[in-house]
């Protein structure tokens, strides 16, 4: 545990270089609003809509939450008294410290373990070796709260002590369609992103604004490329590029995929979850297939405020990562306590500040610093939205093909 | 007179039994802690460990009972990542005792008083965590560092170390340097003057007696300190990933994936079986090489 602490600290020390807060210049584009009310289909089969409630409540001592609350229900009751500890696995860097604090004093949490996890399959392979009594809470990417139901890993959310799950736009705690949809009782939505292309416009001069285009251009800045260490993610961009599902597990298009990949990995610098901004910031890496995370922050420093962000227009991931409560909490209360008091629309909106990533809190996006609604990296723009560029993730990772082609990516980047 | 004689033996043997028991006990339970440690944290994993390997993989990872070969097969069909561990630590043991050995050798002999201000400049490092010693190098061999410097002096900006495996081999002989010095500080520590002295006075150059007598003296160090370095290097995944950018995807890495990425415990098993019987090979190897040191030794000593 002490190791993975320091694991953490180390990220944010390497990470220190790019200030985590400023302001944004942002292009004025539309919130999330006309997304919100174009896609909100099967509400009725939406646990926040029936369970509904009101925002914070009167107990509750966070600040601002006084927001008009669409589907108040009176049975549903914010848990006021916490265990005193509360022990979270998540992301690394991914809650904002101030509202960790203010969660300790309000709650009288004394003991606040944050330890932190690199991947979804790292969680997933901790969880299966019997790690789950661990922790209270996560926060896995919502594709994993299928095999995490499966392996009966996670609680079943009790709504009833979630009031604020009823500021949650359906369109994302529906996650899961169909069969599946009872998965969606598992998960309270924390915030979602795009995976894309960053660069460095200094340098790079080329256009680049498809995956297509990102593949064409490697060799010209070949070792000065990083992408995500992470497989759902990298297979986005061949498969895009191709037009095929990015969820694909045809093996057909798999292997066309495979041959991008065998000709881009030469030219990639690193695999990189953690720091890919800072590398970029150094120019060690003018290209990248990165999250939106720290991205923003290189756009406000005046030496790196030619980084762009760019959402490809052949189309691109969109991820959601999901609060989760793990089976036989040793800290029921404060889990609960938690999730509730995140999902306050005030503390929500500091969220996205500080981690710069969408909310999926309608009342909290209302709040949110106008500039940091108006960045493509952090909220998407509507017409894109609308476009139908975006495509949720499923967890196509246990296939064997998509593993074999990944692990021969892997062991071959960097070596011509 | 003669009974009391007689009857002497029984209580005496009686005693002695007992004695015998109890001392029997008391072996068992100073050696109890000790077995339990060794079953649970090394047996125990490693029988796991093997079980797994002949396993299947379960629908969402894990393990499920089976009895396969399969696993064996996929491993040795990938032999890459082996090799490529095997060529870093074979590289980083004989650098480590290129430069281990010379320091080790001021320390014992030409160190003097500041002999124990050395070694405790060598044991400093071990007061940090290794994670935060690798960090460091990051920051060193960045392009705001060393490197950043150099590309300035030569003009050659794409000259650089990390995500290279020069960037991955330094990493590793810094990591693991003091673990070659030490036992070679202690041989050479303990060794004879005299016999250098000698040496010099029956006419052998400094080279000459280097090779013949401080040499096979140092051997058992220098072959402990050579496992100690290989060993660890050959499973290493921290120093690739940081230094090397994951660009050399050695064993560490190779179980990384196949346990945390594809979730394919009896692969990374399989896998895991073929490292250890990679050290085991070393091992023997090396318990051979320091008997075989110490026959000749005994054999020149007399």
């Amino acid at each position: 545990m002490a190791e993975q602490d320091l694991d953490a600290l180390l990220k944010r020390m390497a990470r220190a270089r790019v200030p985590r807060r400023g302001f944004l210049a942002g292009s004025g584009l539309a919130g999330l609003s006309a997304f919100i009310a174009a896609c909100t289909p099967g509400a009725s089969s939406s646990p926040s809509a029936s369970n509904a409630a009101s925002s914070a409540p009167s107990s509750e001592p966070s600040s601002g939450g006084e927001s008009p609350s669409a589907a108040a229900s009176p049975s549903a009751v914010a848990v006021t008294e916490t265990e005193g500890t509360l022990l979270m696995y998540n992301w690394a860097d991914y809650v904002d410290p101030d509202n960790i604090e203010k969660f300790k004093t309000d709650f009288k949490v004394t003991d606040f373990t944050y330890d932190t996890y690199a991947s979804n399959e790292e969680l997933l392979t901790k969880l299966q070796g019997g790690a789950a009594g661990q922790w209270d809470i996560g926060a896995p990417t919502c594709e994993f709260v299928k095999a995490m139901v499966e392996g009966d890993f996670i609680e079943k959310l009790d709504w009833s002590k979630l009031p604020n799950a009823a500021l949650i736009d359906p369109q994302f705690q529906n996650f899961y369609k169909d069969a599946d949809a009872d998965l969606n009782n598992y998960h309270l939505p924390k915030d979602w992103g795009t995976t894309g292309i960053s660069l460095r416009t200094k340098v790079v001069k080329e256009e680049v604004k498809t995956w297509k285009q990102f593949f064409e251009v490697a060799p010209k800045y070949s070792g000065r490329i990083v992408v995500v260490d992470s497989p759902g993610d990298v297979f986005v961009a061949p498969l895009k590029s191709l037009g095929y599902s990015l969820n694909s597990v045809d093996p057909k298009e798999l292997g066309e995929a495979r041959e991008i990949l065998r000709a881009f990995a030469p030219h990639v610098l690193a695999l990189n979850s953690d720091t890919y901004d800072a590398q970029l910031a150094n120019e060690e890496a003018v290209l990248g297939l990165t999250w939106t995370g720290g991205i923003a922050d290189l756009v406000d420093k005046p030496e790196t405020a030619d980084t762009r962000y760019v959402i490809p227009e052949d189309g691109t991931l969109y991820w959601m990562d999901t609060w989760v409560i793990f089976k036989n909490p040793p800290h029921p209360n404060s889990a609960y306590a938690f999730l509730n008091f995140i999902q306050d629309p005030a503390v929500q909106a500091k969220e996205s500040e500080t981690n710069r990533y969408a909310t999926a809190n309608t009342e909290a996006k209302k709040l949110v610093d106008p500039k940091v609604l108006a960045d493509p990296t952090v909220f998407v723009p509507d017409d894109v939205v609308k476009s139908g560029l975006l495509e949720g993730a499923q967890d196509v990772s246990t296939d064997p093909l998509r593993q074999e082609i990944w692990e021969e990516f892997k062991s071959s980047i960097g070596k011509h | 007179m003669t009974s009391p004689a007689l009857a002497q033996p029984r209580p005496a043997a009686t005693v002695a039994a007992a004695g015998r028991w109890r001392a029997r006990l008391l072996t068992g339970a100073l050696v109890a802690p000790a077995l339990a440690w060794y079953v649970i944290l090394l047996v125990a994993p490693i029988v796991i460990v093997v079980l797994f390997s002949f396993g299947d993989r379960g629908k969402t990872g894990g393990y499920v009972p089976a009895f396969t070969l399969e696993n064996y097969a996929g491993a040795i069909a990938k032999p890459e990542p082996f090799f490529t561990s095997l060529q870093f630590s074979v590289i980083g043991t004989i650098l480590c005792l290129l430069v281990g050995l010379p320091l080790a050798y001021f320390i014992a002999t030409r160190a003097r008083k500041r002999k124990a201000l050395l070694i405790v400049l060598l044991v400093i490092p071990f007061w940090t965590s290794f994670l935060i010693r690798t960090y460091a190098w990051i920051l060193i061999l960045g392009p705001d560092g060393i490197v950043g410097f150099i590309q300035d002096l030569t003009g050659n900006t794409s000259f650089r170390i990390l995500g290279t495996t020069w960037g991955v081999q330094l990493g590793l002989v810094y990591g693991y340097l003091p673990l070659m010095v030490f036992p070679l500080y202690v041989t050479l520590e303990r060794m004879d003057r005299t016999l250098i002295e000698a040496s010099k006075d029956l006419g052998a150059g400094r080279w000459a007696t280097f090779r013949q007598v401080t040499l096979p003296i140092a051997l058992p160090g220098l072959i402990t300190g050579s496992i100690l370095v290989f060993i660890p290097m050959m499973g290493e995944y921290v120093i690739p990933q940081l230094l090397g950018y994951g660009q050399t995807f050695g064993i560490g890495s190779a179980l990384y994936l196949r346990f945390l990425e594809a979730r394919n415990w009896p692969s990374g098993s399989a896998m895991a079986v073929f490292l250890i019987l990679i050290m085991l090979i070393v091992v023997t190897a090396y318990v051979w090489f320091t008997n075989r040191g110490r026959t000749v030794r005994d054999v020149s000593v007399v």
